[in-house]
C-alpha cells in the first residue's frame, strides 16, 4: 500500500485541553479517504494539524515519506496539499474568477497563464458562468464549489475537504459528490472531513473514525456502521445513557 | 487596463500645457504640491491599501530622499544620487520594519511605523550631521545637473512625471502576481495561506516598493524646497497627511491617492489662501469635517464608492 499521507501519534493540546491525543490515519495514493467522528472530536483539529494551519504538540504528519509537521501553513500549500474551510473563507472583493486565479498563481506566476488555468478549472467545478460574479454573493452551495476551485487551482496531490456537504440540499449534495468522483477521476488523492456519515458511505474507499481525540476506527464505511466502539461513539453507551 | 491609460495620458497633457501655459507661482506651487501628495498618497496605498497594513509612519520614507538629497548636495555630490540612497536606505528601514511586525494579526505594524518614525524623528534631531533640528538649507544652483530651476515649471515637470511613473507601476501591481497576492492577504490571510501565500515575503516586497517611492517624492521635494528640517519631511503630522489622503481617495483603488491629494491640497491650500493663513485653521476644520463623512457615511473613500456603484450597474453582485 502506498500511503499519501501518514499520520501517527497526532496531538494537539490547547493549554491544558487535549483537543487531539494520539491519531492516527493513512491516506492513499488516488483514494477518497473519509475522516469521521462526532462532534467535538477533533477532526477539524486534526484537519487544520494536517493542513499547516495549526502547529501538533506531538506526533508526526509524513506527506509522501517527508515530515510536514509543524510546517509553516504556505509552504504545506506549495508542498501539493490544497484545502477548503469548514466555515467557507471567500477574498471578499474578489471576483470568483480572479479568487480562483489567485489560486493558480501559486504554479503559475504570470497572471495570464493562471487565469487561463483558472478558467478551465472554473469549467471544470460548473462555475463558469458566474466567473465575474463577487465571492461573497454567492450561494452557499457555490461558495463551497468556489473554495473546491481554489484549492484545485494550487494543483494539490491531496486535497483536504472539511465538510463540503455541510448545510447543502440533497440536490446540491448529490452534485457535490459527482464533483468529488471527477476530482478523484483526476488522479488527486482527497481526504475528507464529514459529520454526516451517510454523505461518506457511498463514496469513501476508507474510513477512519476518531472519538475524544484518539482514532477508535480503521476500515471501510460498511465496516464502521457495525463497529460496536463506532456506534458507541456516536450514541453514547447504553448504560451511561441510562445513568444520567 | 485601457482607460487607465488613457486617463493617465489624458492627465500628463494637460499638466504640460499647464507647465506651459500658466505662469502663476502660487498655482505651480499648488500643482507640484498635489502631484507629490498624490505621489505619496499612492505609496502609502500599496502597503496600507492593497495589502491592508496601515502605515501611520510613511513620512520616514519621503525623509530619506530629502535628507538624501541634503546630504547629497551639501557635500558635493549630484542630487540625481539621491533618487538611489535615499530609496536604499528607504527600503533597507521598510525590511527591518515589516519584517517582524507585517504577518502579525492586529495592530502592531502600525505601533512599529510610529514607533520607528518617533525614533528616527529623535535621531535626526540629535545628529549633527543630519543636521540636528535645524536641518539643511540647500545652495542655489540651478541647472539639470543640480536638479535645481529658477522657475517652478520643470519641478512640476517632473512631479508630473513621477507621478506617472507610480501609477504606471500601480496599474502594473493590478495586474500582477504581486497585487492578486497583496488583495488575497488583505480579504483573508488563512485562506491567502492555504494557496501558498507567503504573507511576509509579499508584504515586505510590497512595502520596500511604497518606501522608495516615498523617497523619489523626498528629493524631489528637497531639490524644490531647497530647505530640509524634521518638521517639513519626517514629522508624524506628515505621516497622518499622507495617510489621510489614501483614506478619503479610497483605499486600494488606483485613482484614490490622486483623488485624496486633490481633496487635500484645494482644502488645505486653497481655503488657507481664501480665508488667509493656515494660522485661523479653516483649512483644518473643512477638512477634518470631510474625513468625519467619509468615515461615517463612505469608509470605503471617495474613488472606493464610485468602484461599488460601477459594480453594482454591471451586475457584479447581483
Amino acid at each position: 500500500m502506498t500511503a499519501l499521507l501518514r499520520v501517527r501519534g497526532l496531538a494537539k493540546r490547547f493549554g491544558s485541553v487535549r483537543a487531539l491525543d494520539g491519531v492516527d490515519l493513512d491516506v492513499e495514493a488516488g483514494k477518497l479517504t473519509g475522516l469521521i467522528g462526532p462532534n467535538g472530536a477533533g477532526k477539524s483539529t486534526a484537519f487544520s494539524c494536517i493542513a499547516g494551519a495549526e502547529r501538533p504538540s506531538a506526533g508526526s504528519v509524513l506527506f509522501r515519506d517527508a515530515e510536514i509537521g509543524g510546517m509553516a501553513y504556505h509552504r504545506v500549500a506549495r508542498l501539493g496539499i490544497g484545502r477548503t474551510y469548514q466555515i467557507v473563507q471567500t477574498f471578499a472583493d474578489m471576483t470568483v474568477l480572479e479568487a480562483v486565479t489567485t489560486g493558480a498563481l501559486l504554479r503559475h506566476p504570470q497572471v495570464a497563464d493562471a487565469t487561463a488555468r483558472a478558467e478551465e478549472i472554473l469549467g471544470f467545478v460548473g462555475l463558469a458562468e458566474k466567473r465575474h460574479r463577487l465571492g461573497r454573493a454567492l450561494t452557499i452551495a457555490d461558495k463551497k464549489r468556489l473554495e473546491v476551485a481554489r484549492a484545485l487551482a494550487t494543483e494539490p496531490a491531496l486535497l483536504l475537504l472539511d465538510e463540503v456537504m455541510a448545510g447543502l440540499t440533497p440536490a446540491e449534495c448529490r452534485d457535490a459528490v459527482g464533483l468529488l468522483r471527477r476530482i478523484l477521476a483526476r488522479g488527486i488523492t482527497v481526504l475528507m472531513v464529514e459529520h454526516v456519515m451517510e454523505v461518506l458511505m457511498p463514496i469513501a474507499d476508507h474510513v477512519v473514525v476518531i472519538a475524544a481525540g484518539k482514532t477508535i476506527f480503521s476500515g471501510t464505511a460498511a465496516e464502521a456502521v457495525r463497529d460496536p466502539q463506532v456506534i458507541e461513539a456516536y450514541l453514547g453507551s447504553p448504560i451511561a445513557e441510562a445513568a444520567s | 487596463m485601457r482607460p487607465h491609460l488613457l486617463a493617465l495620458g489624458a492627465i500628463v497633457v494637460v499638466g504640460l500645457l499647464a507647465v506651459a501655459g500658466v505662469h502663476d507661482a502660487v498655482l505651480l506651487d499648488l500643482l507640484f504640491t498635489l502631484l507629490l501628495y498624490a505621489v505619496l498618497g499612492q505609496s502609502w496605498n500599496w502597503i496600507s491599501g492593497y495589502a491592508g497594513n496601515i502605515s501611520f509612519g510613511h513620512a520616514i520614507f519621503f525623509g530619506c530622499g530629502a535628507y538624501a538629497a541634503a546630504l547629497c548636495v551639501t557635500h558635493g555630490l549630484s542630487p540625481w544620487l539621491a533618487f538611489g540612497l535615499g530609496a536604499l536606505v528607504a527600503a533597507a528601514l521598510a525590511l527591518v520594519t515589516g519584517f517582524p511586525t507585517l504577518a502579525l494579526r492586529g495592530h502592531y505594524f502600525s505601533i512599529a511605523t510610529i514607533a520607528v518614525a518617533a525614533l528616527i524623528d529623535a535621531f535626526v534631531r540629535v545628529s549633527p550631521w543630519l543636521g540636528k533640528a535645524n536641518g539643511f538649507e540647500l545652495p542655489i544652483a540651478p541647472g539639470w545637473a543640480n536638479l535645481q530651476f529658477a522657475q517652478k515649471g520643470p519641478y512640476v515637470v517632473l512631479a508630473l512625471a513621477l507621478f506617472a511613473l507610480v501609477q504606471l507601476a500601480t496599474i502594473g501591481l493590478e495586474r500582477s502576481r504581486l497585487g492578486y497576492y497583496l488583495r488575497a492577504l488583505r480579504a483573508n490571510h488563512a485562506a491567502a495561506a492555504s494557496v501558498g501565500i507567503d504573507e511576509r515575503r509579499w508584504k515586505l516586497i510590497a512595502f520596500a516598493w511604497s518606501a522608495v517611492m516615498a523617497s523619489a517624492a523626498g528629493v524631489l521635494y528637497a531639490q524644490y524646497n531647497l530647505f530640509v528640517d524634521p518638521p517639513s519631511t519626517i514629522a508624524l503630522a506628515i505621516s497622518i497627511d499622507i495617510a489621510l489622503i489614501g483614506v478619503v481617495g479610497g483605499i486600494g483603488t488606483l485613482w484614490g491617492p490622486a483623488v485624496g491629494a486633490l481633496v487635500y491640497v484645494v482644502l488645505a491650500k486653497g481655503v488657507a489662501l481664501k480665508f488667509g493663513g493656515a494660522g485661523k485653521g479653516y483649512d483644518l476644520v473643512i477638512y477634518g469635517a470631510i474625513i468625519c463623512l467619509i468615515a461615517a457615511l463612505r469608509p470605503r473613500g471617495i474613488v472606493g464608492t464610485v468602484v461599488d456603484a460601477i459594480r453594482r450597474r454591471r451586475g457584479a453582485t447581483a
